[in-house]
């Protein structure tokens, strides 16, 4: 076991190294009122969100609805409508959320907001499903039909509902294949296919919204909201994920300039660029990189850049820099990338940077190629000596990718660093090394203070989990453990 | 036998002319020449007319179940079986039987018995039969009235877009009329049939309501859509009432037995 | 923090809500034409309709009564009928005369409707324009509606040429209209 305990001393630069930018640890109080105003969007979110749901079904309301409830029949019709109203809505916040909205992004992370999307799969399904069902029995009901009769009645009969009913398959078929369940079982680029069809899916249903029934009938106000609504969410998606990331293409004009080994199945692969400046400061942040190589440009790849733009010239030019390891069938080939090849970005994404710090002090455990990350962040981030501590994990030293950046830079910025190298505890505590452990150290060795201060973690899913549980128990409030989730 | 009569008529004449066949009364009426040109508008109609009596004798010799040696009669004692029957049997049956799908039921060529009774669909098929004939011949203007479904080509005044007026009766009183439907002429429907429960329906079998419409009265552009979803919607009351009217272009006229109606646009003054 | 967010969704949420019905009941105002719709006789109808006005105005073929039809009121109340079909300003209950009502909307579309009352009961209803030209409004508006013997189309037998009525007997024939208008021939 080698540990390296780095006295605290104030930050010094020298010749040979990047010259860092005198990150000045900013006032008092700084990172929590930038927290807190992180907390204020997303109440805001929050409220949007609940808000939209009952606006949708206040639409109805407003209509009087409520005051047409008077059998049985309508009751099930009045019931069907607003749950397709509700499951819409859902549907809507799911796209929003999918859209990479930068307000989104910066306030609750990408990763978080994937989450809610996909929490958000079965009950807008359940909703639309109930929807149909609902509004089958009600129709039904006053026509003196039977739910499945007065189902054909209405895809024959009344235009636009067929292609209702296409979208209803559709949608059964998008939230199928993405319970964990049935996604296990297929390759991921299959399941990715399918879930386009969401597109095809909402696509399909909003005819039959606009043309049927009488709550958005032309001339209605209700119909301009939901119109507005809809032009919204496809906008933001088109702008968001579409047009951003072609317009950020076309002004960095990324090219691979050269791909350097670092350690067995690791490569630097440095890229160069023109306006690089706007890329400044994105430590942490990741951007998703397609190579545009026959064979490569459709497989998206969500990587960090592992240290701050170089620049060279003027217009921002200079070099960019990702670390990746070839592993998963994607990734293989970057090892071998041509040089000139171009480069499409999308980004910058995620929480896991300056942005999301709530307090002075901070503490970044990294592993495995998650160490790349917290490399970039360490250059930027601001704070003052004695104030950061780095723990760096693997199996060997060779392992701990950019050790030696990393060193230099906590010897230039003085931050604390420590090596925990060795094979795996079995015992509990199962992040660190067996020695460590067996020695009697824990997290707070390390870190005494440590539930006073911002916890990166980046590594391997079971690993991080094994950390972020050790910290919680170590007293750090959840709100304090940064750490962004790749598997999406 | 048949019947002949002449008119006063300012420019064309029409006459009509009626034979008994599958126990009613079958008259075609046509518009003639003026009697100045004497016997060959005459004879026109009698011609017409023979045609038309000869295809309703041959079809009531095969499907008349008041004939012992039709073979509808032989099909329903068992002497022949179905597959066996002959082209025209097994022709109509299955057509009987699709108007059995598209109606649910309501009508259907099964008596309760289980005999085969074609009787609900035959009269129609030799009306349509008649009028094929009658446009063969040439004849572009006349009205067929078979025991009180009727089907009409062309106008009473030839060259012009007079259309045929048909009356219907009151059931409550035979002798008058409770309305009356334009046929032919720009009027897309030429067909019109009335079934009832005031006089002979044996081929009404009543599906689960209790008789609700008396009488209905049934429009469309053929004859065998009209004579088929009047007696279905006899015996299916109101449900069958909207299918007819929300699947087929016809218009209707449901009377009840309290005397209210119901009717869709078609019988309404606008 | 985060019970903060979800108290002021909550909140928010139900504001809006309330916003919401409050708008929907004013928007509905039932004349005393209307409840007279219920009472009338025409109207048969029990329940599906909506607000009771609904039911008879706004199903375009009058889906009072006759049980079947009443489909299309169940459907128009559902998709937020605006309330009463009786616009006039008179809801005097012994009024007489034609009232047009607002347009409704249904499941095919909107529709407008036109009651025509005496001595304070429903005596017709029509639907009048289909504010939509393309089939699925045709195909509603050929259901069937009560007719009126007085509003029947008008037929003498001095003007028809033959008559449609159920099968008759060759006897039967002999006293029948038709026999007596093969005989006299128009």
């Amino acid at each position: 076991m080698n540990t390296h305990l780095l006295p605290a001393s104030p930050a010094a630069s020298s010749s040979g190294r990047p010259e860092l930018s005198t990150t000045k640890r900013p006032p008092r109080g700084w990172f929590a009122r930038q927290y807190r105003q992180r907390m204020l969007r997303t109440d805001l979110l929050t409220v949007i969100a609940w808000s939209s749901v009952a606006a949708a079904i206040a639409l109805w309301l407003a209509d009087g609805g409520a005051t047409n409830i008077t059998s049985p029949a309508s009751l099930f019709t009045a019931a069907g409508i607003v749950a397709g109203l509700a499951g819409m809505d859902l549907v809507l916040l799911m796209l929003l959320l999918a859209a990479r909205i930068p307000f989104i992004d910066r306030t609750i992370g990408h990763d978080r907001a994937l989450e809610f999307h996909g929490k958000l799969g079965k009950p807008s399904l359940y909703l639309l499903l109930a929807h149909g069902v609902l509004l089958a029995i009600g129709y039904g009901m006053a026509e003196g039909l039977d739910p499945v009769s007065e189902s054909i009645n209405l895809w024959v009969q009344v235009p636009d509902m067929w292609l209702a009913f296409v979208s209803m398959a559709l949608f059964i078929a998008v939230v199928v294949t993405s319970l964990v369940a049935v996604r296990r079982r297929f390759p991921y680029e299959f399941w990715y296919v399918v879930h386009l069809l969401t597109y095809a899916a909402v696509a399909t249903s909003i005819p039959h919204q606009f043309s049927v029934g009488g709550l958005f009938a032309a001339g209605t106000w209700q119909r301009w909201y939901w119109l507005s609504i809809c032009i919204y969410t496809g906008s933001a998606l088109v702008y968001f994920r579409i047009l951003e990331p072609v317009l950020a293409t076309a002004r960095h004009q990324l090219t691979v300039a050269r791909v350097e080994r670092v350690a067995p199945g690791v490569v630097n692969i440095v890229m160069r660029g023109r306006k690089l400046n706007q890329l400044a400061g994105t430590g942490g942040r990741f951007f998703i990189w397609r190579f545009l190589a026959p064979g490569m440009w459709w497989h998206p790849h969500p990587f960090s850049l592992s240290a701050e733009p170089v620049f060279s010239g003027s217009d921002g030019q200079g070099t960019l820099r990702v670390t990746v390891r070839g592993l998963g069938n994607g990734s293989a080939q970057l090892l071998r990338l041509r040089k000139g090849t171009k480069v499409a970005l999308e980004g910058p994404y995620g929480l896991l940077s300056t942005a999301a710090r709530t307090k002075n002090k901070m503490v970044m455990i990294g592993a495995g190629i998650g160490i790349t990350p917290l490399r970039a962040l360490l250059e930027t981030t601001p704070f003052a000596p004695g104030e950061a501590t780095v723990l760096l994990r693997g199996h060997t030293e060779q392992e701990l990718y950019l050790g030696s950046e990393i060193l230099d830079l906590c010897q230039a910025r003085g931050g604390r660093l420590f090596h925990l190298i060795g094979p795996r505890s079995r015992t509990q505590s199962t992040w660190l090394p067996e020695d460590a452990v067996r020695n009697g150290y824990s997290l707070t060795s390390y870190v005494p203070d440590i539930a006073d201060a911002d916890v990166y973690v980046c590594g391997p899913a079971v690993w991080a989990a094994n950390v972020i549980a050790d910290a919680g128990k170590a007293g750090v409030p959840e709100e304090q453990i940064h750490h962004e989730r790749f598997d999406w | 036998m048949q019947q002949t009569s002449d008119a006063n008529a300012a420019t064309s004449t029409l006459k009509a002319r009626t034979f008994q066949c599958m126990g009613t009364v079958i008259g075609l009426t046509m518009p003639v020449d003026s009697p100045t040109e004497g016997q060959p508008g005459f004879d026109e109609l009698g011609a017409a007319t023979a045609v038309v009596e000869r295809l309703f004798r041959d079809l009531d010799e095969t499907f008349s179940l008041y004939r012992p040696d039709s073979e509808a009669s032989k099909l329903a004692r068992g002497d022949v079986k179905l597959p066996q029957a002959s082209v025209q049997m097994r022709e109509r049956y299955a057509e009987a039987h699709e108007w059995r799908l598209r109606t649910e039921g309501a009508f259907t060529p099964e008596r309760p018995d289980g005999v085969l009774d074609l009787s609900g669909i035959i009269k129609g098929h030799a009306i349509r039969e008649a009028g094929t004939s009658l446009l063969a011949l040439g004849r572009r203007d006349w009205c067929l009235n078979a025991g009180g479904d009727v089907l009409v080509s062309g106008s009473p005044r030839p060259g012009s877009a007079e259309p045929w007026k048909a009356g219907v009766v009151d059931p409550a009183d035979r002798r008058t009329l409770i309305t009356g439907y334009a046929l032919g002429g720009t009027n897309r429907h030429a067909a019109i049939a009335t079934s009832g429960s005031a006089e002979r329906g044996e081929h009404i079998w009543r599906v689960g309501n209790d008789g609700e419409f008396i009488q209905v009265s049934v429009a469309a552009a053929d004859i065998v859509t009209a004579d088929v979803l009047a007696t279905a919607i006899v015996a299916g009351g109101t449900r069958m009432l909207n299918r007819a009217a929300d699947h087929w272009d016809v218009a209707v006229l449901a009377i009840r037995a309290d005397g209210s109606m119901l009717a869709t646009p078609g019988f309404q003054s606008s | 923090m985060k019970i903060r967010g979800t108290v002021a969704a909550a909140l928010a949420s139900a504001g809006i809500l309330l916003a919401g019905w409050q708008t929907g009941t004013q928007a509905g105002g039932i004349s005393t034409v209307a409840s007279s719709t219920t009472a009338a006789g025409t109207t048969g109808s029990t329940g599906t309709g909506s607000s009771g006005t609904g039911s008879s105005g706004t199903g375009p073929t009058g889906s009072t009564g006759s049980s079947g039809s009443t489909g299309s009121a169940g459907s128009s109340s559902s998709s937020g009928s605006s309330g009463s079909t009786s616009s006039s300003g008179s809801s005097n209950s012994s009024a007489s005369g034609t009232y047009k009502g607002n347009t409704v909307q249904t499941r095919f579309g909107p529709v407008q409707v036109q009651i025509t009352v005496a001595s304070g009961k429903i005596t017709d209803v029509t639907a009048l324009q289909l504010t939509n030209t393309d089939g699925k409004s045709i195909q509603i508006s050929n259901r069937a509606a009560p007719l009126l013997r007085s509003k029947v189309l008008a037929a003498q037998s001095a003007n028809i040429q033959t008559v449609s009525g159920a099968t008759i007997t060759s006897d039967a024939y002999l006293t029948s209209l038709q026999a007596a208008i093969d005989a006299a021939n128009l």
